[in-house]
């Protein structure tokens, strides 16, 4: 019946956000309409494995870390993107695919650092130390961000927030393709770690007596979870909210285990993520909202009504 | 935490770049205090934030905080009198000797106060006013002028013509933006009275919207800017309602020296605009299109020249 309603949920949230738009496409055109086929399908696929990718991702660091509040980003990975897209316009780095490729490699080296931190005296992925690693690095790297741009007589810098900031605005059937080659191998990680996360749940000295690999699958996941993210940021930028909330309202829905909190988390996300940019996308046309603002006003009241239940219950 | 501090800061910056690209409402004015008598020789004027700014003498000793009052300054023949400028004042050309002062958002009042100006003149900003208010208490006169389009840059030129005693090529300069405003336009050739989008960032895309100076100088131009009807300066708006509206012409502000056709025209999403497909861009370079200026007849002429240029 859940699995029902979520599904039905995702299927109506895709056709909607294929359905409508600023611009008036007749329905009996759909299929022919250049605007749909070129840019709202592949704008509403992305935004679904998006949406889903980072719903996964923070659903896995929340397990990881053990912190509800955890998200995709808390680990310093939108200070290093941040910080790789900046450097990419003060450069002058140009092509069509500098920004994306620059913040990615600037995740993947946040990433590389809080990971090479996270082992620092033999501290093997702590959980505290990791974050505090998270937070010192992405700190340093906004503080980098800051002085380029203060400093940088390049008017673009602004709109290169503009751009972190996120959207799908970049949608098209490359930026689908490149989420449907790199995504798989993290999510299915991810998913394959569903059973070791229920037992790392229970702390890691008693998942160690119970024989879990604990140190290996921490690696695991926090490389696969990262990597996913770092994806998601080059093709749509930082969109804050859906890594957060959408893992929580799930576990309102499904209980505290990730064998069916994970693909749920997976779908939910893409349902939020789709159906916050359609309201984007048509909600104050011509003119566009940024999609993680919506992402909130969208969330925060669907996470308020599941707390109650769930504090109720 | 980390996340918030580091979101509010971005927002920080976010903010002075909206409050730069925003045109403040006008607010309700207290009434201005009875103007206290000015010396023999002295100059009084109400700036654009409604503050009484009173001088001895016309000023001799100019900091500039923004890039069209510094243009302004050198057309009205007071350049030679310009002490201090920000980073971004490239024209004319003179304007690059005068030692600069910062990127005039945020002003560092040190580094303004050791110009030892007996004027400074900020672009008007929540900011700018603030710190107008904390130069009058060090005892630096300092008018706030706003410039976001060619009706303001009549007064602005008034303005400051006043406190720089230049009133007579003030009033010439007033003269000439109006009759550009209000004469009737000559009709544009065919090729110019294409429509066109003007698209300043690709993602987002941003375009410029009515509120806009680009937009006059379409409008003079003979031209129609496709998101007249959007009231603010710029906004963000889909890819798929810039489709929909098919300009003829994509026009890009850039630096000099850009490609004529920027790199994101080869990115897939983008070819959907029939404009980008067939490659049809008209890149406005330098400063002369930047900010409302006295070279607005010649932005003009150039945005039509670009216009026709495009195939």
């Amino acid at each position: 019946m859940r699995w029902l309603g979520l599904g039905v949920a995702a299927a109506a949230a895709f056709v909607l956000a294929v359905v409508v738009g600023p611009a008036h496409v007749p329905l009996a055109n759909l299929m022919t309409s250049d605007i749909v086929r070129s840019l709202r399908l592949p704008r509403a696929i992305l935004a679904f494995l998006v949406g889903g990718a980072l719903a996964l991702s923070g659903a896995s660091l929340q397990a990881l870390v053990r912190n509800p509040l955890a998200d995709p980003f808390l680990l310093g990975l939108s200070g290093g993107a941040g910080l790789g897209a900046v450097l990419a316009i003060a450069l002058r780095i140009g092509g069509p695919w500098a920004l994306p490729l620059a913040a990615f490699a600037g995740a993947l080296v946040a990433m590389g650092l809080v990971y090479r931190l996270g082992l620092v005296g033999g501290s093997a992925l702590d959980p505290r130390v990791l974050i505090l690693a998270g937070v010192a690095v992405g700190a340093f790297a906004s503080a980098v961000t800051t002085a380029i741009v203060s400093l940088s007589e390049a008017t673009q810098l602004r709109n290169a927030f503009l751009w972190l900031w996120g959207g799908l605005s970049g949608a098209s059937w490359d930026t689908v393709l490149v989420a449907c080659v790199y995504f798989p191998l993290p999510v299915l990680v991810l998913l394959a770690a569903a059973r070791p996360l229920d037992v790392l749940a229970l702390g890691e000295e008693p998942a160690r007596h119970l024989g879990a690999d604990v140190e290996p699958l921490k690696r695991r996941v926090y490389l696969a979870a990262s990597l996913l993210t770092a994806a998601a940021v080059a093709v749509s930028g930082v969109i804050g909210f859906v890594g957060l909330v959408v893992p929580h309202a799930m576990r309102a829905l499904w209980g505290h285990q990730h064998r069916p909190l994970l693909p749920a988390a997976f779908l939910g996300g893409g349902t939020l993520l789709a159906l916050s940019d359609t309201v984007a996308r048509t909600f104050v046309a011509p003119r566009e909202l940024p999609v993680g603002i919506v992402t909130a006003l969208v969330g925060v009241p669907v996470f308020a009504l599941l707390l109650r239940r769930w504090t109720a219950s | 935490m980390r996340r918030w501090a580091h979101r509010t800061h971005l927002a920080g910056l976010f903010l002075a770049a909206a409050a730069l690209a925003c045109q403040p409402t006008d607010r309700a004015t207290p009434p201005p205090p009875p103007p206290p008598p000015t010396s023999p020789g002295g100059v009084a004027v109400t700036d654009d934030a409604g503050r009484r700014v009173t001088l001895s003498a016309p000023a001799r000793r100019i900091v500039s905080l923004s890039p069209a009052v510094t243009e302004l300054l050198f057309a009205l023949g007071a350049g030679d009198w310009v002490v201090g400028r920000t980073t971004w004042c490239d024209y004319p050309p003179a304007a690059r000797a005068v030692p600069s002062v910062g990127d005039g958002l945020n002003p560092n009042l040190e580094a303004v106060a050791a110009r030892r100006p007996d004027l400074v003149i900020l672009y008007r900003s929540a900011l700018n006013e603030t710190a107008a208010q904390q130069l009058a208490r060090l005892g630096i006169a300092a008018a706030v002028v706003r410039q976001d389009r060619l009706e303001d840059l009549a007064r602005a030129a008034g303005l400051v013509a006043t406190l720089t005693g230049r009133g007579a090529a003030g009033a010439s300069l007033a003269r000439g933006i109006d009759s550009l405003l209000h004469a009737p336009a000559p009709p544009a050739p065919a090729a110019a009275r294409r429509r066109v989008a003007f698209v300043v960032w690709d993602n987002p895309p941003m375009v410029i919207g009515g509120g806009s100076y680009l937009d006059e100088l379409a409008t003079l131009a003979g031209t129609e800017n496709m998101f007249h009807d959007i009231p603010a300066a710029s906004a963000t708006v889909s890819l798929e309602t810039i489709a929909a509206r098919d300009p003829d012409v994509i026009a890009v502000l850039a630096d000099s020296g850009a490609p004529a056709v920027p790199a994101w025209a080869a990115r897939r999403e983008w070819q959907v605009v029939r404009a980008v497909r067939e490659r049809r861009f008209a890149v406005l370079g330098g400063s002369l299109f930047a900010r409302p200026s006295p070279r607005a007849p010649q932005a003009v002429a150039a945005l039509r020249r670009a216009l026709a240029a495009t195939r």
